[in-house]
C-alpha cells in the first residue's frame, strides 16, 4: 500500500477552524502589542538615563532575558488554556464518540491536539519576530540566539501542552482541566526545584558547618532535566554570561565529579530538550489510554 | 453480515445485555426496538467497537469486532443517538474532515461527499456552517458522514428522535434509498409503525434480551389471532341486560377456539384463536341463536400493540 506522509487530520481541521476565529488573531495581536510596549518603555527609560549624548543600544541587550521570560510565561499560560480544552471540548461537544469510530488512533487524536496548540505557539512566535528582532539585534544579540530562544520555548510548549492534553482527557470540564494543568506544571517545577535546593543546602551544611566534605551532589541536579524550564534557564545563562549550568554546579562545590557528569551537564540543553519530548510522549500516551477508556464510561 | 452470539455486557453489577443472539443478513434493514434501557445503544456501541463486551462474540462480515476493533471501523458507519458538530466548519469541510480521518484524499472525499449530500438532500447546503443547520439536517448530515468510507454496515441509533414529522419523513426517504442501494442497516427506534414501513426485519429487545426477531411479515403472522374480537351484540330474547350478557357469555365460551370472554360497557371482547374464516362462522352461529350483532371486528394488528404486549407495557 502506498504510504504517504500526510498531515494529522485533526491538526488540519483545527488549523482551518483556527484561522477563521477572530479571537485568536486578537489574542496574538494583543500579546505582541504588549511585548512592543515593554520594548518601548525600556528604550525610553534607558535613553533617559543614558549619560552619553547618543543612544546606548547596549542597554537593550538586557531585554533578552526579560522578553524571553515574558514570552516563556505567556506560552506557559496560553498552552494550558488551549490544550486543556482539547479532549474535554470534544467530549462536551459530543464529537469524541464519532472520532473514535474512525481509524484514527487515540494517540493520533492526542498528538493532533498538541500539534494544533504548537501551531498557535509558532504563529505567536513568528509574529513576535519583528519586536524581538528590534530589541535583540539592535542590542547586539545574534539571530541565532533568537531562534535558539524560540526552540527552547517550543520544547517547553510541547511539554506543557502534553500535560494539558492529558489533563483534558482526564477531567470532564475544560476549566478544571486548565487548572489541573497549571497545578501539575507548578508541582513539577516545585518538586524538582525543591530537590535541587535541598541537595545544595545539604551540601553547604556539610561543607561549611560540619566541614566534612563528604556529601556530594552527584546526580541530584539531574532531577532538573524533568523540569521543562531547565534547558531554557541554561540557555539564558549561556547567552547572557560566560557561565553555564555546569560551571554553576561545579561552583556549588562538587569538585570530583565523575567525568561523565561533566559531559552530561555540558550537553544540558539538547538533553533537556530530548527529555521534554520524551515526557511529552509519555503524557500523550497516558492521554490516549484515557481517551480509549472513555469508551467504557457512562455518557451524558 | 452481522452475527452476535451470546453477547453479554455488564456495567458493574448491572446486566445490560444478557446472552444476546442476533443474525442480520446482508442487505437487510433491521429495526431494533425496545423500551428505554433495553440495551439497544449498548449493543450498537459494541458492534461499532466503542464499547467492550463482557463476553460473547460479534462478527461483522466475518471479522471479529471484539478482537479487531480497528478493522471493524472501516466496515461500520455509526450515527450515535446524541452527537454534536463543530463550529466554524462548513458542510463540505465537515465531510472532508471525516474523510481525512479515514485517510482519504481530498479529491476522492469531495467526489463521494457530493453524491452523499445529494442522497441526504443537502446538496444546496454545501457551504453552510454545520452548526447553523437544523436538527433534521444535522441528522441527515451525520448519516452522510457515516457513509463517507463506504461502510458495509450502517448503524443508526434513533435517527428519528427529536425530529418533526416532515424531517422524519425525509429521514425515512434517505433510509429507504440506502436500503435500495443494498446497504445493511440497523436502526433503533421507539416508533414502531415507522420502522415497520422501512425495515425488512425487526427485533424486539427487553432487559438485554432479544424477545422476538424475524422478518416483519413473519412477526405480524406470529401474533395473528392474538387480538381480541370486539362484538357489540343485543339479546332480544332477554329483558334483563345482565341475563342477556350471561347467555351470550356462555354461548361464546361453547364455541371452538374461544378461550376467554370479557365485557366492557358496550362490547364483548373475545379471545379467539381462529382465522378470519372461522371468525365469520362464529358470527353466523351467533346470528342463528338470535343474537343481533351491530359491531364485529378484530382490532387491527400493528406493531405498536404487539410491542406493548410483548414488553408487557412496561416503559422505562
Ligand atoms: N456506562 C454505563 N454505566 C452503567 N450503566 C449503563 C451504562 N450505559 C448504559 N447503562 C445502562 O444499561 C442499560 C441499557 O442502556 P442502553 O443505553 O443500551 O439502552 P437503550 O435501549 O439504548 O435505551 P434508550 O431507548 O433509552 O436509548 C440501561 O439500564 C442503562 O442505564
Ligand atoms: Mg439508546
Amino acid at each position: 500500500m502506498k504510504k504517504k506522509l500526510r498531515m494529522n487530520p485533526i491538526l488540519r481541521k483545527e488549523l482551518m477552524v483556527g484561522s477563521r476565529s477572530i479571537k485568536m488573531s486578537f489574542a496574538i495581536m494583543g500579546i505582541n502589542a504588549f511585548l512592543a510596549f515593554i520594548v518601548l518603555i525600556v528604550m525610553v527609560t534607558t535613553n533617559l538615563s543614558s549619560t552619553y549624548g547618543g543612544y546606548d543600544y547596549s542597554a537593550l541587550s538586557y531585554l533578552f532575558p526579560v522578553l524571553g521570560c515574558i514570552e516563556c510565561g505567556l506560552i506557559s499560560l496560553i498552552v494550558p488554556i488551549i490544550t486543556s480544552g482539547s479532549i474535554s471540548g470534544e467530549r462536551e461537544r459530543q464529537t469524541l464518540d464519532i472520532m473514535l469510530t474512525t481509524p484514527v488512533s487515540p494517540f493520533s487524536i492526542a498528538l493532533g491536539k498538541l500539534q494544533s496548540a504548537m501551531m498557535v505557539v509558532m504563529m505567536y512566535m513568528i509574529t513576535s519576530v519583528p519586536v524581538m528582532a528590534i530589541a535583540f539585534v539592535l542590542g547586539g544579540m545574534s539571530w541565532g540566539a533568537l531562534f535558539g530562544l524560540f526552540a527552547m520555548l517550543l520544547s517547553i510548549g510541547i511539554y506543557v501542552g502534553s500535560v494539558g492534553v492529558f489533563c483534558s482527557s482526564v477531567v470532564k470540564k475544560s476549566v478544571l482541566a486548565t487548572i489541573l494543568t497549571i497545578v501539575i506544571g507548578l508541582s513539577i517545577i516545585f518538586v524538582t526545584f525543591t530537590i535541587l535546593t535541598a541537595g545544595i543546602s545539604m551540601k553547604a551544611y556539610q561543607d561549611e558547618i560540619m566541614k566534612a566534605q563528604q556529601f556530594q551532589l552527584g546526580a541530584i541536579p539531574m532531577i532538573m532535566f524533568l523540569n521543562p524550564y531547565s534547558g531554557f534557564v541554561d540557555f539564558l545563562i549561556r547567552t547572557m554570561s560566560s557561565y553555564d549550568l555546569y560551571t554553576l554546579i561545579e561552583e556549588a562545590g562538587d569538585v570530583d565529579l565523575p567525568a561523565v557528569y561533566g559531559v552530561i551537564y555540558k550537553a544540558w540543553i539538547p538533553i533537556s530538550v530530548v527529555v521534554n519530548l520524551l515526557v511529552s510522549v509519555g503524557f500523550l500516551k497516558l492521554a490516549s489510554l484515557k481517551i480509549a477508556a472513555t469508551r467504557n464510561k457512562k455518557r451524558k | 453480515m452481522l452475527q452476535i452470539q451470546n453477547l453479554t455486557k455488564r456495567y458493574g453489577k448491572f446486566l445490560a445485555l444478557n446472552d444476546l443472539n442476533l443474525h442480520i443478513e446482508k442487505g437487510e434493514i433491521f429495526g431494533f426496538v425496545g423500551p428505554n434501557g433495553a440495551g439497544k445503544t449498548t449493543t450498537m456501541r459494541i458492534v461499532c467497537g466503542l464499547l467492550k463486551a463482557t463476553s460473547g462474540t460479534v462478527y461483522v462480515d466475518g471479522v471479529n469486532a471484539l478482537t479487531h476493533p480497528d478493522d471493524i471501523k472501516r466496515k461500520v458507519g455509526y450515527v450515535p443517538d446524541f452527537f454534536g458538530v463543530y463550529d466554524n466548519l462548513k458542510v463540505m469541510e465537515y465531510m472532508e474532515f471525516y474523510g481525512s480521518m479515514y485517510g482519504m484524499e481530498k479529491q476522492d472525499v469531495d467526489e463521494i461527499a457530493e453524491g452523499l449530500l445529494e442522497l441526504v438532500n443537502l446538496s444546496d447546503k454545501k457551504d453552510v456552517f454545520v452548526d447553523t443547520l437544523s436538527r433534521g439536517m444535522k441528522q441527515r448530515l451525520c448519516v452522510a458522514r457515516a457513509l463517507i468510507h463506504n461502510p458495509d454496515l450502517l448503524v443508526l441509533d434513533e435517527p428519528n428522535s427529536g425530529l418533526d414529522p416532515r424531517a422524519r419523513f425525509e429521514m425515512k426517504e434517505v433510509l429507504k434509498n440506502l436500503g435500495a442501494m443494498g446497504k445493511t442497516i440497523i436502526i433503533s427506534s421507539h416508533i414502531l409503525p415507522e420502522l415497520a414501513e422501512m425495515c425488512t426485519s425487526i427485533g424486539i429487545m427487553e432487559r438485554g434480551k432479544l424477545i422476538v426477531s424475524g422478518r416483519v411479515e413473519e412477526i405480524m403472522n406470529r401474533t395473528h389471532g392474538s387480538q381480541p374480537l370486539h362484538i357489540r351484540a343485543f339479546t332480544p330474547d332477554y329483558e334483563d341486560a345482565e341475563e342477556g350478557r350471561q347467555y351470550l357469555s356462555t354461548l361464546l365460551k361453547e364455541q371452538p377456539k374461544v378461550s376467554k370472554v370479557t365485557f366492557t360497557e358496550e362490547e364483548a371482547l373475545v379471545s379467539f384463536g381462529g382465522d378470519d374464516m372461522e371468525a365469520a362462522e362464529l358470527l353466523k352461529r351467533l346470528v342463528e341463536k338470535n343474537i343481533l350483532v351491530s359491531n364485529y371486528y378484530r382490532e387491527k394488528e400493528d406493531l405498536e400493540s404487539l410491542f406493548l404486549e410483548i414488553t408487557g407495557g412496561v416503559q422505562g
